[in-house]
């Protein structure tokens, strides 16, 4: 065993515009919804930012996991959409949490897959007793250039993770590779406000070329077969692409689906994959194995096996569940998301 | 609105946490870290973090604007009770349109922003309460 997570919270807006109504908008077929698999997407408020939906999901990890602020020795605050672009998102959640002045606290970026390379980085630091506990979060709001097929999917959540002792833990991270190479398949240039990408691009040599080769270079090094994983949960840009990447894998649907929330909130950037684990983690029993690959433009994959131990089902009634998060919804029109998101340009200050 | 960086940064750990004081002598509570109780004067005091859960005692609608653009009114403001049985002044983020705050809403502390000295300058974070189930 590498290490364990001891704990682990999820945030969803409870706001959502839905995707009929981007369709219809922005002068695009009312069935491209479908054909994306995404119903609608979850919006944060005007007043929320990756902190504060960082802050929710980390708070929940702690109180999971029955560790305090003083516990933890490192904070990794994986997003590509921070508050500022230079000054530490990691340092505001720790210090409103009350995690120790004794740590590491740095943001990661690499898009959407920051928070996946934060829990790598964890391993080592436990691995190597460097870290007792640290605290992941992956948290996001996403941007989209309104009209955009982005802006159908892009959307905001967070998720984090407390790693530490395997045998402290619910859940064992049994096995763990990482997958990078320079791929441009979605990028967003300094002082532009939303990012571009690679259209057609985005798909087989970048989706599909990294998650199956993280992936596969996982079976090799650990000797596990696809059908050794009772859940498997990879990056949902869409609704559709996680589906595509299991069959490849040979991974039935009923698999992947409880760990597919893209099509309800969108796409959380650096929270999908590691949303749909939290997921997973709440309606699994005892000896399941997780299959979780993350990815992320520019581009990259983790891959990481996870078993889930006996305590799994007292650790997942200490905090609230995402499928409780993700019914619990209110549907607001596009210009409402346009007024939480900022999209408006408007005099500040008069 | 500009605020002063300096002057947030000494009091964030209230704005932060919900920091409760306890008094060893005359035994009352009070919201935020003091050194001294407010009602007898002890420095006789220990500091515990609310667990964030709490009712709303009373509401209300604020449509004031501070200023032609920078505000977004309506803000609902409310008196909180936690479970720890202090009271606290808060707004209360979170309600959709048809969902209604009134006396007894169970409220959950959540960290938000609270301003920003837009578009460069700093943001300003501290705890709102948002419903947690809403009929
Ligand atoms: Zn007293």
């Amino acid at each position: 065993m590498e290490a364990g997570i001891r704990g682990w919270g999820a945030y969803i807006p409870k706001f959502r515009v839905s995707a009929t109504e981007i369709a219809t908008l922005w002068g695009y077929d009312v069935k491209l919804p479908k054909a994306l698999g995404v119903v609608e997407k979850a919006v944060a408020e005007e007043d929320e930012d990756a902190v504060t939906m960082g802050w929710y999901a980390a708070r929940v990890a702690l109180k999971r996991a029955g560790v305090s602020g003083e516990d933890i020795d490192a904070v990794f605050f994986g997003t590509e959409s921070k508050p500022y672009a230079v000054k530490p998102s990691a340092t505001i959640v720790a210090d409103a949490l009350g995690v120790k002045r004794r740590k590491l606290s740095t943001d990661l970026e690499f898009a959407c897959r920051a928070a996946g390379e934060g829990i790598r980085i964890s391993i080592g630091l436990v691995k190597g007793g460097l870290a007792q506990n640290t605290l992941v979060i992956g948290s996001d709001t996403a941007q989209a250039n309104p009209g955009d097929l982005l802006d159908f999917t892009a959307s905001s959540g967070a998720v984090a993770f407390v790693i530490g002792n395997p045998s402290k833990s619910p859940a064992a991270i049994e096995a763990s590779v990482s997958y990078v190479t320079d791929t441009p398949d979605f990028w967003r240039r300094d002082r532009s406000p939303y990012p571009e990408h690679g259209e057609i691009f985005t798909g087989e040599p970048a989706y599909f070329h990294h998650i199956l080769s993280a992936a596969k270079l996982l079976l090799d090094e650990t000797g596990l077969k696809p059908s050794d994983f009772d859940y498997a949960v990879f990056h949902q840009p869409n609704g559709k692409f996680p589906l595509q990447v299991a069959r490849a894998l040979g991974i039935p649907q009923e698999k992947v689906l409880p760990g597919l929330v893209t099509p309800y909130i969108g796409n959380t950037y650096n929270a999908s994959a590691l949303l749909g684990l939290a997921k997973i983690l709440e309606e699994a029993k005892p000896g399941n194995r997780i299959l979780v690959v993350t990815f992320g433009s520019g581009a990259g994959s983790d891959a990481f096996s996870i078993v889930v131990g006996d305590s799994i089902y007292e650790v997942v009634s200490r905090g609230p569940k995402v499928s409780d998060m993700i019914s619990s919804r209110v549907s607001i029109p596009y210009g409402v998301y346009a007024k939480f998101r900022g999209l408006y340009l408007r005099n500040i200050g008069g | 609105m500009k605020l002063s960086p300096s002057q947030f940064w000494r009091i964030r750990e209230s704005q932060y946490r919900l920091i409760i004081t306890e008094c060893g002598s005359c035994g009352r509570k009070s919201v935020f870290k003091r050194s001294v109780c407010p009602f007898c004067g002890s420095s006789n005091v220990k500091h515990v973090e609310s667990e964030g859960f709490g009712k709303v005692l009373d509401v209300t609608k604020v449509m004031y604007r501070w200023n032609s653009s920078d505000e977004r009114p309506p803000l609902l403001v409310g008196v909180v009770e936690l479970d720890e049985g202090v009271r606290v002044v808060g707004e209360i983020v979170g309600v959709g349109d048809n969902e209604e705050v009134k006396e007894g809403t169970r409220v959950e502390a959540v960290l938000r922003r609270y301003a920003s000295d837009d578009p460069y300058g700093v943001i300003y974070y501290g705890i709102k309460f948002k419903p947690i189930k809403t009929a």
